[in-house]
């Protein structure tokens, strides 16, 4: 044969290459599109979901009120775990940001789901990653909830503002906003990497309660894991569930900051890094598992 | 003086209309648009004791809505009815002792439990004598053959068998009046012959009132004398099975043999050719033609053998929904803010 | 034929008895019994989740009582008073999600699937039949926790409860449950006119979360109103605090008035409910499949 195989192979890969980005770059954008245009039908739900999402922190702002009036009264301190009263409920306030970004509802028990009842074949049939499929719906899932969440989450912000000390400085709040991008990717890759155990355990149900369990405690969405002593202390700390909440509030709060911050982010940079990573490697395992059964 | 009487009943639905596109979704959360679907439009029925009466009518003529209305699961938005002299949609307890629907698309019987305590939850429920519970428990058991099957959870069971519990947790108080809707929809054709073979004995049997909706003519057919066409939520014939080709079929079917291998050319004139194979076709021919064609057919052809038929009754019905479905829709749509 | 002197033209002729509630009930009992067991693991996961959730927020507790004596300043909240409320929550919450929450979800199920139709056909009475119809035993597991953690509470507590508290320590905890059921019902009920309700249960976990503190801490210009809201309009903050505060602290003269109202509350919600409950009924559409 005339034809060089291997230049040919080169050449049309590539161009396959260029068609495949921009095909990618419309099946994501339809798929954006779908999720955003299936949720807004709800909007009874959806308002009011939002709106009750910030009753809990009512309670907790009397709670821990009435705590450091205690406190105060019995021993003259004014602070708990190194927080002022402002302080903590300022903390409360930021990790309802944090896990605006970072919780992802449904997302490992849907995926343990889709490979349960098979339906995770048409992914492996399909042109579509899967992995990306789900990220996308899932920005467009988080981008329609702060659409409607950003009137509420502003009037709480604005009628809370006496509780913060003004705007941080920018540089704080860049790594802010890192910090919050980041607890988004984690969140994810996190979750997705436990519904892919799916593959192994046909009931992952219980798996996911005890994560949701550790989540809700020890990522510092309840109170901030300052205040936990010893042994909880330290191994919360080197976990990667603070990344989820309790971060990026006490970057805002200026808790952390200098070389502390820049560590901060580069470790929740690595936890990120090491989900995506494992994610996909069990993603990959789990597919030849799974094509190994026959299906 | 008739067991059910319906006058001018009729019901509607106002449904949200989902827009399509992204931006009229994003419209849709401040102002949504509804539009009024009519499901029964004024219908007026008698019915006597123990007569078994069959609605017919495509998807969404109304059919399972009349049942509904007539069960008192739902209110009417005009008309009337009563049922052994209760207005259904009262839900006296006094009414619903006295009669039962079964719907072949939902099921009553507690999933992961065997059969026979979705039973005395029934009796408890109905306040069945245990006795008379026991006798008719056992009766129908027999009669629909499921005796060994009372033990098993019903998510184990077959399509066919969950059904036949379902028609036993019905009949368990003895209804009057017993409103079956699609009663064997899914079926394979020997459960569902052995439901039609249960049902036609027992309505015999205890002269219980039916009324009955079914995708399957053969059901109808084998236990319906009369027949209720309903379509865009009205009564469009009530009769006899054989009347409907009466009244909505204009042809006959001309079957001819031939002799020789094949047929002659120009039977067109006569008639639509409808099946030609070899020596044999098929005429469809207009009722008023019948004589003439017949007649000029066999003074130009030699001719073996001759049949005149109605067209099948499925064919006919089919025709029937089929001109329903193009008629004008009975749908106002207005926008709501 | 003639009408008159067929029998089934008779609406007096020899109607069945009326159904026992309770034998009904307890046949419901039964049969969720008989399910439960027949998934095995599944229900002792259940009970050890649930238990655990409630351990971790036992927990949470003990570690904000490293920092401080009480919960408000002068309310009589000390550690071991506010495990005899946590106690009390946990009594209410699982009489609520061992009867109640189970049915209340399904309702609005039911409503959106259309298979309310057979409950609408049953010669019993229809709120009854959907409220109860099921029992999640496995719900009970925080009761016997509760039962555990309010032990060890009063024995830890200086002073004893008098008889009468004792009595009437029950007979408030059903109060509470009865004000959270009418407030479950109800809201289940509005799947009617909202069509799906999928926030159900978040709204209800929202919204209760009032009940779950010592009402004195909604103080101060905002607090004071809320108190008053969840106390009279909405009597979420009476459903644990009235025999918490019976049982944990001394009973004094100023405690009857809202006690009382704790009564009056309880069957006020009930019956509200039920209004909005029939309101529902007339207004369902039954799904078609």
């Amino acid at each position: 044969m005339a034809i060089d195989p291997g230049s040919a192979a080169m050449n049309g890969s590539g161009r396959l290459a260029g068609h495949a980005a921009v095909s990618t770059l419309r099946t994501w954008w339809i798929v954006l599109r779908i999720a955003i245009e299936e949720r807004l039908v709800y909007r009874g739900d959806f308002a009011l979901g939002t709106l009750m999402r910030f009753l809990p922190l009512v309670t907790q702002v009397f709670f821990w009120t009435a705590i450091f009036d205690a406190v105060a009264g019995a021993t003259g301190r004014t602070t708990v775990a190194g927080y002022t009263n402002r302080e903590m409920i300022a903390y409360l306030l930021l990790t309802q940001v944090s896990r605006a970004f970072s919780s992802m509802p449904g997302l490992a028990s849907g995926v343990a789901l889709q490979i349960r009842n098979g339906e995770i074949k048409k992914y492996l049939v399909q042109p579509i990653d899967l992995i990306g499929f789900l990220l996308a719906s899932r920005v467009a899932h988080k981008l329609v909830y702060y659409l409607v969440a950003a009137g509420p989450f502003a009037l709480v912000f604005f009628v809370c503002r006496g509780y913060f000390n003004g705007w941080p400085e920018p540089q704080i709040l860049v790594a802010y906003v890192l910090s919050l991008l980041m607890s988004f990717l984690l969140g994810f890759f996190l979750e997705a990497t436990l519904g892919m155990i799916g593959f192994w355990w046909l009931e992952v149900s219980s798996l996911l309660f005890v994560y949701m369990l550790f989540n809700f405690f020890f990522s510092g969405h309840m109170f901030p894991i300052d205040m936990l002593p010893g042994v909880f202390g330290t191994v919360v700390r080197v976990i990667p569930l603070q990344y989820l909440a309790y971060f990026p509030a006490a970057v805002f709060l200026g808790k952390v900051q200098g070389a502390e911050l820049v560590w901060g982010l580069l470790i929740q940079f690595g936890w990120v890094l090491f989900f995506v990573f494992l994610c996909r490697l069990m993603f990959h395992l789990g597919v030849k598992r799974y094509s190994g059964f026959g299906g | 003086m008739a067991i059910i009487e319906i006058d001018s009943l009729a019901k509607s639905y106002r449904v949200y209309q989902k827009q399509e596109g992204l931006l009229a979704s994003i419209g849709g959360l401040f102002r949504r648009s509804y539009r009024e679907v009519v499901a029964v439009a004024g219908i007026d029925l008698r019915v006597e004791v123990g007569e078994f009466v069959a609605f017919l009518g495509p998807n969404g003529a109304g059919k399972t809505t009349t049942l509904k209305l007539l069960s008192g699961v739902i209110n009417p938005t005009g008309g009337m009815a009563r049922v052994m002299g209760h207005v259904p949609w009262k839900r006296e307890n006094s009414y619903r002792r006295r009669f039962a629907l079964v719907m072949g698309q939902k099921n009553q019987l507690w999933w992961d439990l065997p059969a026979q305590e979705s039973f005395r939850l029934h009796q408890q429920i109905y306040g069945i004598d245990p006795d008379d519970f026991d006798r008719r428990r056992d009766e129908l058991v027999d009669l629909l053959q499921v005796g060994t099957l009372l033990a098993q959870p019903v998510r184990e069971l077959s399509l066919g068998e969950r059904m036949k519990m379902e028609l036993i947790a019905a009949l368990l108080h003895s209804p009057e009046v017993l409103f079956l809707d699609e009663p064997t929809i899914g079926l394979d054709v020997v459960a569902q012959h052995s439901i039609q073979a249960f049902l036609r004995y027992y309505q015999q049997l205890r002269k219980v009132t039916v009324l009955l909706t079914s995708h399957y003519m053969k059901d109808v057919a084998a236990l319906c004398k009369r027949v209720v066409i309903i379509t865009h939520g009205r009564i469009m014939y009530d009769g006899s099975l054989s009347g409907i080709v009466d009244q909505f079929s204009g042809h006959k079917i001309l079957s001819l043999v031939f002799p020789g291998d094949s047929a002659p050319h120009g039977l067109e004139r006569y008639g639509e050719v409808v099946e030609e194979e070899g020596p044999k076709v098929k005429l469809r021919v207009d009722r008023g033609n019948i004589t003439d064609a017949l007649s000029s057919i066999l003074a130009h052809h030699a001719v073996e053998d001759v049949t005149v038929e109605d067209p099948p009754l499925e064919d006919v019905i089919a025709e029937v929904f089929s001109q329903a479905g193009s008629g004008t829709e009975a749908e106002v749509a207005r926008p709501h803010a | 034929m003639s009408g008159i002197s067929d029998p089934t033209f008779d609406n007096t002729a020899a109607l069945p008895v009326r159904p026992s509630y309770l034998r009904v009930f307890l046949t419901f009992a039964r049969n969720s019994l008989v399910r439960d067991m027949t998934f095995r693991a599944n229900f002792l996961i259940e009970c050890i989740t649930s238990v655990a959730w409630m351990g971790m927020n036992l927990g949470y507790y003990l570690l904000v009582f490293q920092f401080t004596p009480s919960i408000g300043e002068d309310t009589g909240w000390g550690q071991y008073q506010f495990l005899v409320f946590l106690s009390t929550t946990l009594f209410v919450n699982s009489l609520v999600q061992a009867f109640f929450m189970p049915n209340c979800e399904e309702f609005s199920e039911l409503i959106r699937t259309g298979n309310l139709d057979f409950a609408l056909l049953k010669p019993i009475d229809t709120q009854f039949l959907i409220s109860l119809h099921k029992v999640n035993w496995s719900a009970l597991a925080n009761f016997f926790f509760g039962g555990a953690l309010l032990a060890v509470s009063l024995t830890n507590l200086s002073y004893m409860p008098s008889p009468i508290q004792v009595v009437l320590y029950p007979v408030y905890v059903i109060c509470g449950v009865a004000i959270f059921y009418s407030l479950m019902i109800s809201l289940a009920a509005t799947s009617v006119w909202l069509g799906r309700n999928q926030t159900l249960y978040e709204f209800w976990f929202y919204i209760t979360n009032f009940s779950r503190y010592p009402m004195e801490i909604y103080r101060g210009e905002i607090g004071g109103p809320l108190r008053w809201f969840f106390t009279f309009i909405i009597p979420l903050l009476v459903v644990v605090n009235v025999p918490a505060r019976l049982l944990a602290q001394p009973f004094d003269a100023q405690n009857w008035p809202l006690a009382g109202f704790a009564v009056l509350a309880a069957l006020a919600a009930l019956w509200i409910s039920r209004m909005i409950f029939r309101k529902a009924m007339l207004g369902y559409r039954s799904a078609s499949s």
